[in-house]
């Protein structure tokens, strides 16, 4: 939201505490990866090959991923119903309320990922390969329409999220991207050093 | 400035709502937005006087503060509901034309986005500014802009987008309009915006929040 701790005003802190509380039972989880093997890595043009299918996913991602030997291509939801309280509450007026939801469905689905990154991270380590960040279409350069090609590599209606013409996930609390995975490709913390976007929320916010 | 509309400026701008309302702690148990907006009419003051000089100065400075960064979106959304609060109080007076707006601003995510709560922010500023602001919602067609502009030829149009996918489409109704209504005026934002994007695609004006909105919409009507 931009607050401090110290800063978040009492009344905004007591709506937190009870959308968090009366939201466990809004969320509807669902998320997994696909793995390929199938991958080819273009210097010249900064793309990538995944089993066939070329992704245009520019220099600073191009530069995170290149030493992967397989690549897995991730989505995540965290279902529907969170942004349809969030919208009901906002069309009776109650703003904040409708706020807070929404937010609430941005970090549920961004902790999911994190727990499937994490086992991921843990199931390559037993193998003895590391993976990189996660990477997502509309994020340093890469295109978010290139989310057509990325679906197509999944199964259909994969965790029950669809594609609109317009590149938009539905549900709206929806994640997708891909995770570099190989002996010698490297996690950062942060990589918010190497990305342009000037006016991102999460800009170093994290990693603080 | 009286006692009351300097108190009902001051609840809007804290987003004291109403008596019960538990916060600002500072103003537990007095009278909010609601209440003070009755009072000041039965003080006889008049209508116009409290949407000028009490609501719209309280979201205004609310508005500052979340430019600067000194507050969030979540103050502007309760500063916003105190509005609403006291703004029932003089609905009856838009209608028989007592109170006059700066005119009519129209907005809508424009076709293939569904992103609201952007929107929905500027709305409430830009209504909290003494507009009459129609919202079109989401996923708004071009055809759909046309019509309501023909119904309001003079109002102001407000394109929000999220992606940059579905941005693309703002240029699409920025043409269908200054095709019929060469001078309009068409106000453009979302996080993946730019001025530079603004220019391209012939729009009058980009502001990254609502206040900048507000501030452009204020040379436009004066
Ligand atoms: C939270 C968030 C998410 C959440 C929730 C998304 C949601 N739609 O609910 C999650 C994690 C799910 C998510 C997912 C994705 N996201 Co996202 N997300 C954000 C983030 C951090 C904040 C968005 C937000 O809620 N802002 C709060 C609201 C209140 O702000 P706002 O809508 O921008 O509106 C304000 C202003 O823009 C302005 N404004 C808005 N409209 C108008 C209109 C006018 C006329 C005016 C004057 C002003 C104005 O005033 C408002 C109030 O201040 C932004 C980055 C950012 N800084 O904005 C990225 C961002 C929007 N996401 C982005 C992307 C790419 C994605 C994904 C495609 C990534 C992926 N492949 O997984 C997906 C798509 C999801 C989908 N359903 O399709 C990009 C979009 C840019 C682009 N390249 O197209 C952004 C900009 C991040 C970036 N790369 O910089 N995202």
């Amino acid at each position: 939201m931009g607050y401090t701790e110290e800063s978040l005003p009492a009344m905004i802190n007591e709506e937190i505490d009870e959308v968090f509380e009366s939201g466990n039972d809004l969320w509807n989880i669902a998320g997994g990866y696909s793995i390929t093997e199938s991958i080819n890595l273009d210097k010249s043009n900064f793309s990538i090959l995944l089993d066939n299918v070329e992704f245009d996913i520019h220099n600073v991602i191009f530069q995170q991923i290149r030493k992967s030997n397989i690549i897995a291509i991730f989505a995540c939801t965290a279902g529907k119903r969170i942004t349809d309280k969030s919208k009901e509450f906002m069309k009776d007026g109650d703003l904040l309320k409708g706020y807070v939801y929404d937010l609430f469905g941005s970090i549920v689905v961004e902790s999911a990922m994190d727990l499937i990154q994490n086992s991921l991270q843990k199931e390559m380590a037993a193998l003895g390969l590391k993976i990189t960040n996660r990477f997502s279409p509309g994020y340093c350069g890469w295109e978010v329409a290139e989310q057509k090609k990325l679906f197509s590599l999944l199964p259909e209606h994969f965790c029950g999220i669809e594609l609109t013409d317009s590149c938009l996930m539905q549900p709206t609390k929806s994640v997708s991207g891909i995770i570099g995975i190989g002996e010698s490709v490297k996690y950062n913390g942060c990589t918010c050093n190497i990305c342009d976007a000037s006016n991102c929320l999460y800009k170093n916010l994290k990693y603080q | 400035m009286c006692d009351t509309l300097e108190r009902l400026m001051n609840c809007i701008e804290s987003g004291k709502i109403n008596k019960l309302s538990p916060f600002p702690a500072s103003l537990k148990g007095q009278d909010g937005a609601d209440e003070l907006c009755k009072l000041a009419l039965d003080e006889g003051i008049n209508p116009q006087v409290i949407l000028n000089q009490a609501l719209i100065p309280g979201m205004s400075k609310i508005g500052e503060k979340f430019s600067q960064g000194k507050a969030f979106v979540p103050e502007m959304l309760i500063s916003a509901k105190a509005m609403t609060a006291a703004m029932k109080h003089l609905k009856p007076f838009f209608a028989t034309g007592e109170i006059k707006r700066n005119g009519v601003f129209v907005i809508g995510t424009v076709m293939g986005d569904l992103h609201d709560i952007g929107k929905n922010i500027v709305s409430m500023t830009i209504e909290g500014a003494g507009w009459e602001v129609i919202d079109l919602g989401v996923d708004v067609k071009p055809e759909k802009f046309m019509e309501v502009i023909d119904k309001y030829p003079d109002c102001v149009v407000g394109l929000s987008a999220l992606l940059t996918t579905t941005m693309a489409n703002m240029e699409v109704v920025v043409k269908e309009i200054k095709s019929k209504y060469a001078d309009k005026v068409i106000l453009v934002g979302s996080a993946p915006l730019s001025q530079d994007f603004c220019k391209k695609i012939g729009a009058s004006f980009y502001s990254p929040d609502p206040q900048g909105a507000v501030e452009y919409l204020k040379k436009v009507a004066a």
